[in-house]
């Protein structure tokens, strides 16, 4: 009966082997299928076509953005606005795929698990609802255009998108991506990249709302420092912005100057561990739940100095944010400390009766209200008074802040975050403009000044 | 024991039947055909149950079982063309014939372990024909055609296989063969079948032929070294292979990237990932998928197409009911007492449990692909034939054991 025993292992063998094939299966559904599904290879995706015609893309007022024309052999998915939304519904063509929103929401889009009955006529997929207004959309990208950057507006309260641009960008029909598809990927601008959500850069001085935020937390508040210029350690040093020197000022007014030294030294002071610890909870390094995949912000180092901290604490550094999340910290601080998971489909409809709604979802709650209220009253004099003076609104107060960011290239990334109205904020606004080689208070703020006035109707 | 307990799974099985052939009649445009066919199907099995109950012939599971994975193929395969659903019906009443036929003679001869020598020169021969007479599918030249019918001789011959490899480990076969031991003579064997394969270029059943071999070391060889020297020498072959057949680097680096050559190297492979992935957990719904940008899904490939159409589930479900057959399988060897009847069932377990594992595996990336059928699901007359033939032999296996514990309780 020795055998036997042996007989016994094998069995063990082989039902170790049908046990690793079914987690594989199981795990090849979970992680692996999504993406081979909607590989642009796989001819099913395009089965479903035939029978249904893909559902229509509004914008918040119902103008339409993405729809499907035709029929039989000639359908054709057209965008009226072009370009203007290359960035955030994408593209859908038969022989380079979908992205952006035609792929997340394909299946929204084709009606899968309609239940309705249909017979003989095509069925109608389901549309989408986006939170974005078509009118502000295009005022932005006019405030763009011909420059690289991003521009991304939302509401603090909910994470609503009310306008997102990303430059350069590109024509989204089928026929001309299949016709330049070599020419679009090669180009070395990048114009695949939807820079809003995807584009990661370094802050500059607009991080320094994060780093103030700590500052609250840790009693820097109404400390006066000597501000001489440079902030000097080691061998690392740090000069102001245009290398002005401001004396003896407060913390307040270092905010609203926008003081490397003085943010330097409370960074230094912070050391590596608190600066990392403010980062975290503002949503560095987190995954942010957009509807679209969207890069995390991050902090990259092996082992952060506080040196280094000092340097992320101005958004330098190994500090790269993208656009998007850049805007949410903003909205953060109008929303009385609670960030909110940014969104831009409202919901799916068909004819007229809702599929599915989405609801506002916290992202984080970095600060409490005190925090919050004492940051943006900096932010507020920032615009008053400070270098965010571009973006003041007759009438309203604004609450902004500036940055100028370094980075690999010759030129700085120009940069401006801030929301409006300050008592009662209904926009948050975020604008980078890659390599302009400008200051962020005279190339970034004038354009988010009017996008924020634009949106209230000044 | 109860009556019910061979009721109730009986009951499971029909209830299957009636709804799936319902289904498929639903997606096939209301043709009675589907429903002929079902009832066909379903007339067979019973009848196959009943026979096997009534005149107690041992395990009552395996059959049951068995019914229910060729169920879900029937199903698939009418799904998929009806024709090749009802040719299938044929084969299938072929192979309960065969079935019964098989456990009648294994069941009454008693010599099975002395007839080494024919068994491995049946194999050779049926080899030799194949390479003479046989036509290419596939890349493969492993069919051969008989008038109209065209079958695989190479299935046949894992059976011979089996109980050639089974004369040595029950020792009944112990006196040297032209001096050569008959350990060695096992490995002479086998390579010769290897080569024969290659040759026919059957990658899929060299790795089953050769994993049995190894596994039956492993539980009967008292020379441990043989066993490792085996595994080193195949270990050697595979690595030469790899290095100097264009053949096998390719399935290995499709394996490993089947997206670099989607349209060429990669298709198959691709398409099949497709399916399983379009599928979801709950599947597109029977008749609502695409299978038949699969290629080869009526053999090869169908366990792709039953994942897109009844979902990973009930791709997890087929796994779970071969499972459930070894499981049963497992159990008749290690009852068996005597030696040969042990060899033998624990070699047709492991054909059964290999080949669906290379296959599942192949076709849904886990393991590089080779093409064989899946037993009792895929379409193909000698698949199914020699599956059935195969359990016909395990079943009278199951059936002398009861005999003899029978016998027992009398005296």
């Amino acid at each position: 009966m020795n055998n036997n025993r042996k007989i016994i292992r094998v069995l063990v063998v082989v039902s170790a082997l049908f046990l690793m094939l079914l987690t594989y299966l199981l795990y090849f559904n979970m992680f692996e299928a999504k993406s081979v599904a909607t590989n642009p290879y796989n001819r099913r995706q395009w089965d479903d076509e035939k029978y249904v015609t893909r559902g229509t893309i509004y914008d918040n007022d119902g103008v339409v953005l993405a729809e499907t024309v035709g029929d039989g052999e000639t359908i054709k998915r057209e965008y009226p606005y072009g370009r203007l939304y290359s960035h955030v519904i994408g593209y859908c063509s038969q022989v380079y795929g979908k992205s952006l929103l035609e792929r997340e929401f394909d299946s929204d889009l084709l009606g899968k698990g309609d239940i309705d009955i249909f017979q003989g006529n095509k069925k109608k997929g389901f549309d989408l609802n986006l939170t974005i207004k078509n009118s502000l959309q295009k005022y932005a990208y006019e405030q763009l255009r011909g420059k690289k950057g991003a521009i991304v507006a939302l509401e603090p309260q909910s994470g609503k998108i009310l306008a997102m641009v990303s430059l350069p960008d590109f024509e989204p029909s089928a026929d001309n991506l299949e016709k330049n598809w070599n020419d679009i990927v090669e180009d070395e601008s990048a114009p695949l990249v939807a820079r809003a959500f995807s584009g990661l850069y370094p802050p500059g001085s607009t991080y320094k709302i994060v780093t103030a935020a700590a500052a609250f937390e840790n009693g820097f508040l109404g400390q006066t420092f000597e501000d001489t210029g440079a902030f000097e350690k080691g061998d690392l040093k740090v000069e102001n912005f245009g290398n002005k020197k401001y004396g003896e000022i407060s913390f307040e007014r270092g905010f609203e100057v926008s003081s490397n030294q003085i943010f330097c030294t409370v960074g230094f002071e912070l050391g590596s561990e608190k600066v990392l610890e403010i980062a975290e909870r503002f949503g560095v390094g987190k995954n942010i739940d957009f509807d679209i995949d969207a890069s995390s912000s991050r902090i990259e180092y092996k082992k952060m100095t506080d040196e280094d901290a000092a340097l992320v604490s101005i958004g330098q550094g190994q500090l790269l944010v993208s656009p998007l999340h850049m805007a949410m910290i903003c909205g953060g601080i109008a929303n009385d400390g609670v960030m909110m998971t940014p969104y831009v489909v409202d919901s799916v409809t068909k004819n007229e009766a809702v599929i599915s709604k989405t609801r506002p979802k916290t992202f984080a709650q970095p600060i409490d209200k005190g925090c919050a209220d004492y940051i943006k009253e900096l932010m507020v004099n920032t615009v008053k008074s400070g270098t965010g003076s571009r973006a003041s609104i007759w009438g309203i107060d604004v609450a902004g802040k500036t940055g100028t960011a370094e980075n690999e290239t010759e030129k700085d990334h120009a940069w401006f975050v801030g929301f409006a109205p300050a008592d009662a904020p209904q926009i948050a606004v975020a604008v980078v403009i890659e390599n302009s080689g400008k200051s962020g208070g005279d190339v970034a703020a004038p354009i988010a000044g009017n996008i924020i006035r634009k949106y209230l109707g000044k | 024991m109860k009556r019910a307990n061979y009721r109730l799974p009986a009951y499971l099985l029909v209830i299957m039947n009636v709804l799936g052939f319902l289904l498929v009649f639903m997606a096939n445009d209301y043709q009675l055909n589907v429903l002929y066919v079902g009832l066909g199907m379903m007339c067979l099995f019973l009848l196959i149950y009943s026979i096997l109950v009534i005149c107690r012939m041992g395990d009552k599971f395996l059959v049951l079982i068995a019914s229910m994975l060729m169920t879900i193929g029937v199903l698939m395969l009418c799904r998929l063309n009806i024709v090749t659903g009802a040719r299938q019906i044929v084969w299938i009443g072929i192979g309960g014939i065969v079935f019964f036929a098989t456990y009648t003679i294994y069941y009454n001869i008693r010599f099975w372990h002395k007839l080494w020598f024919l068994y491995a020169a049946l194999g050779v021969a049926l080899f030799v024909i194949t390479l003479v007479f046989g036509k290419t599918v596939n890349g493969s030249k492993n069919w051969i055609d008989i008038g109209p019918i065209a079958f695989q001789p190479s299935e046949i011959t894992k059976i011979l296989y089996v109980m050639f490899l089974s004369c040595h480990y029950s020792k009944s076969w112990e006196k040297p063969f032209l001096r050569v031991s008959p350990m060695y003579m096992t490995g002479f064997v086998t390579y010769t079948y290897i080569l024969f394969l290659m040759l026919q270029r059957d990658w899929g059943t060299i790795l089953v032929i050769f994993s049995i071999f190894i596994f039956m070391i492993y539980i009967y060889e008292e020379k441990k070294w043989f066993l490792w020297a085996n595994v080193g020498a195949a270990t050697v072959v595979a690595l030469i292979g790899y290095e100097f057949l264009y053949h096998i680097q390719v399935r290995v680096g499709v394996w490993l990237d089947p997206w670099a050559d989607v349209s060429n190297k990669g298709y198959q492979i691709a398409q099949s990932l497709f399916a399983i992935a379009s599928g979801g957990y709950f599947g597109r719904g029977l008749g609502n998928g695409s299978p038949h940008y699969i290629p080869e899904v009526h053999t090869d490939f169908i366990f792709s197409a039953i994942c897109e159409e009844m979902g990973v589930f009930g791709g997890a479900a087929v796994i779970i009911l071969f499972f459930l057959l070894f499981y049963r399988c497992f159990k008749v060897t290690l009852n068996a007492e005597n030696e040969y009847n042990k060899a033998v069932g624990a070699g047709l377990t492991l054909m059964f449990a290999l080949q669906t594992f290379i296959i599942i595996g192949g076709v849904t990336k886990f393991i590089p692909l080779t093409g064989i059928t899946l037993p009792f699901v895929s379409y193909g007359g000698t698949s199914i034939v020699v599956s059935f033939a195969s359990l016909g032999i395990i079943q009278a296996i199951s059936a002398i054991e009861d005999r003899k514990g029978a016998e027992a309780l009398e005296q």
